[in-house]
């Protein structure tokens, strides 16, 4: 119940996007059309849920305040948590190299399509924000921070593609000369968070 | 009527361009169209022809809103007089409600019809008449004591930022009733639930909640009578309380085709199936009512009718109508059993959908798309065997 409580949480009332506004370069310049939206998301996904649990570990135990008492009780004043943000970024950029060759070596095309924004997965503020998000909540076992990874990808992924199917729709209508592009683009964003406040205190 | 028809062409002159009533040509435009066909004919290579536009379309669907809005009106008086507790006749009552929905009415027309002619006139197409029936539904989603300056803010909001930043009507993606009732959801949540809001001056004997108020509360006990919610003499906003006038509403828009049945039946069939679910799980009180008592609380039949079936926010497929419809139906009750917070799910789950419809269309056009190329890939095949 309680993780089936996070899951919920993390793709509708936590959203990356609606609620933090976290991953927003990527959102808006890879949602034009909804196939390379979907491999962005499944990218995004795909990091987050090998990241954190990973993130989550290093940081039981090894940079928390206490967390080397394991090596010998001589150590458990160490305290290395100021080394978490540069080993979680450290952490992110070795998997999303990872991630970048697997895709090459099976979908050309999507490697293709997904182009620059690949690698730039790796200063994705959503997956480091995740990281760092799962450090603060403080959860007991490394099945939580997964179930948590798993729901802010879905999430993220919806709204990219979400996103992407309503610019789609929108190609054909007529947007004043001012709005179009970007602006239109942060317009839709706030009142799809509107839309996804609808979970607001499950 | 030609006498009409002559006044109205010489009169339209002094709107043509570089004259003097040039600025107002919008609003001329609205009105001349409005009262009379209008003698453009399509440009290009169209060549449809059917009586119907787009405002008989729009007005039938203010037809098929009227036995809703008579009803709602009455029921007004009758709440207002009921906790009062003074005799009323039928007329009474009706006049009582009708001096409460008169002002919100005027406001909503007003505000949202000077931002429609200005942009109109603007951006040099006509008034469209999508607002017409959105103008009329929102005082009816409303609660009747609203301020009307909120209201007007509401409405203000939704016009401009869900439907005349994308090009006017048929262009939006949310329907901006709904926009305007999420508005005042959020910006204003003291004033839009609560036990006062629903019934004006109440005394302290009755209790002025809604159906719904009172699932929130937990209060399971006190709920209205099947009887009650279905002829709708019970507290909420004027157009979703009499579930029998929605259904005559219902007819119109099903005989005359404006509305889809496939999103009607789905929505019903969607909320049905989640609220038996919830039946058999039944922990908290909330979850053990049963389904078809769900149907008829709240505002879930009306959005099922006027929301849901909103043709430009839908999905445009056949098919994704039926998964579009099913999970407004769902996601409301599970918003309305699951959210202390929002008693109303409906609202919220056909805001919610509007914003997934497009992707379900994305979706069902993929996969027919798929599905022919393997039918035409299987046909070639066999006719390369038979050569």
């Amino acid at each position: 119940m309680e993780l089936a409580n996070i899951f919920v949480r993390s793709i509708f009332i936590d959203n990356m996007i609606f609620a933090y506004f976290l991953g927003m370069c990527s959102y808006l310049a890879v949602s034009k059309n909804v196939k390379t939206a979907f491999g962005l998301g499944v990218a995004v996904c795909f990091v987050l849920i090998i990241t954190m649990p990973v993130n989550y570990l290093i940081n039981k135990y090894l940079l928390q305040s206490g967390a080397l008492k394991w090596i010998s009780a001589d150590w458990v004043n160490v305290d290395l948590s100021f080394l978490t943000l540069i080993i979680f970024i450290a952490v992110i950029a070795a998997i999303v190299q990872l991630l970048e060759m697997v895709i090459e070596r099976f979908s050309v095309s999507l490697y293709q399509a997904l182009g620059i924004f690949l690698p730039l997965i790796a200063v994705n503020c959503a997956i480091l924000g995740g990281s760092l998000f799962m450090q603060e909540k403080n959860f007991p076992d490394v099945t939580h921070s997964f179930v948590y990874a798993l729901g802010s990808g879905i999430g993220w992924m919806l709204a990219i593609v979400a996103f992407a199917a309503i610019r789609d729709r929108l190609k054909y209508s007529d947007i004043p000369k001012p709005l179009q592009g970007n602006g239109i683009a942060y317009i839709i964003t706030g009142l799809m968070g509107i839309g996804f406040m609808a979970f607001l205190g499950i | 009527m030609d006498f009409l028809n002559r006044w109205s062409k010489k009169l339209g002159r002094k709107f043509e361009k570089g004259r003097t009533l040039y600025p107002f040509r919008a609003l001329y435009d609205a009105i001349d169209t409005f009262l009379l066909t209008p003698a453009t004919v399509t440009e290009g290579g169209s060549h449809i022809r059917d009586a119907v536009d787009m405002k008989r379309i729009m007005i039938t669907v203010m037809i098929a809103l009227f036995p809703p809005l008579l009803f709602g009106l009455w029921n007004i008086g009758y709440q207002h007089f009921l906790s009062q507790g003074i005799e009323s006749t039928l007329f009474q009552c009706f006049w009582y409600g009708f001096l409460k929905w008169l002002p919100m009415v005027l406001v909503v027309y007003v505000v949202g019809l000077t931002i429609e002619i200005i942009f109109a006139q603007k951006r040099k197409h006509e008034v469209a008449e999508g607002f017409f029936v959105t103008g009329f539904i929102i005082p009816m989603i409303m609660p009747p004591e609203l301020p009307l300056w909120i209201l007007a803010i509401a409405t203000a909001f939704s016009v401009l930022f869900a439907k005349e930043v994308f090009g006017g009507t048929g262009y939006n993606f949310l329907n901006p009733a709904l926009v305007a009732r999420a508005f005042v959801f959020f910006a204003y949540p003291s004033v839009i639930s609560g036990d006062t809001v629903w019934i004006a001056e109440q005394a302290d004997a009755v209790s002025g909640a809604t159906a719904l108020g009172l699932l929130m509360n937990g209060s399971v006990d006190s709920l209205p009578s099947i009887a009650e919610m279905c002829i709708g003499t019970i507290p909420g906003s004027i157009g979703e309380t009499s579930k029998i006038a929605i259904a005559l509403g219902a007819c119109i828009l099903l005989f005359t085709q404006v509305g889809s049945w496939r999103i009607m039946l789905s929505v019903i069939v969607g909320g049905l199936a989640m609220g038996s679910l919830f039946n058999v799980l039944g922990i908290t009180p909330a979850m053990s009512i049963p389904a078809y008592e769900q149907l008829l609380m709240g505002g879930f039949l009306f959005g099922a009718v006027y929301m849901a079936t909103d043709p430009v926010t839908a999905t445009h497929t056949q098919s994704g109508k039926f998964i579009y419809g099913f999970l407004i139906g769902a996601l409301a009750i599970v918003i309305r059993v699951l959210n202390k917070g929002y008693p109303e799910g409906m609202m919220l789950s056909i805001l919610l959908m509007n914003i997934f419809a497009p992707l379900i269309d994305y979706a069902v056009i993929q996969q027919n798309i798929r599905r022919r190329k393997r039918r035409a890939a299987r046909s070639l095949s066999t006719q390369n065997l038979k050569q």
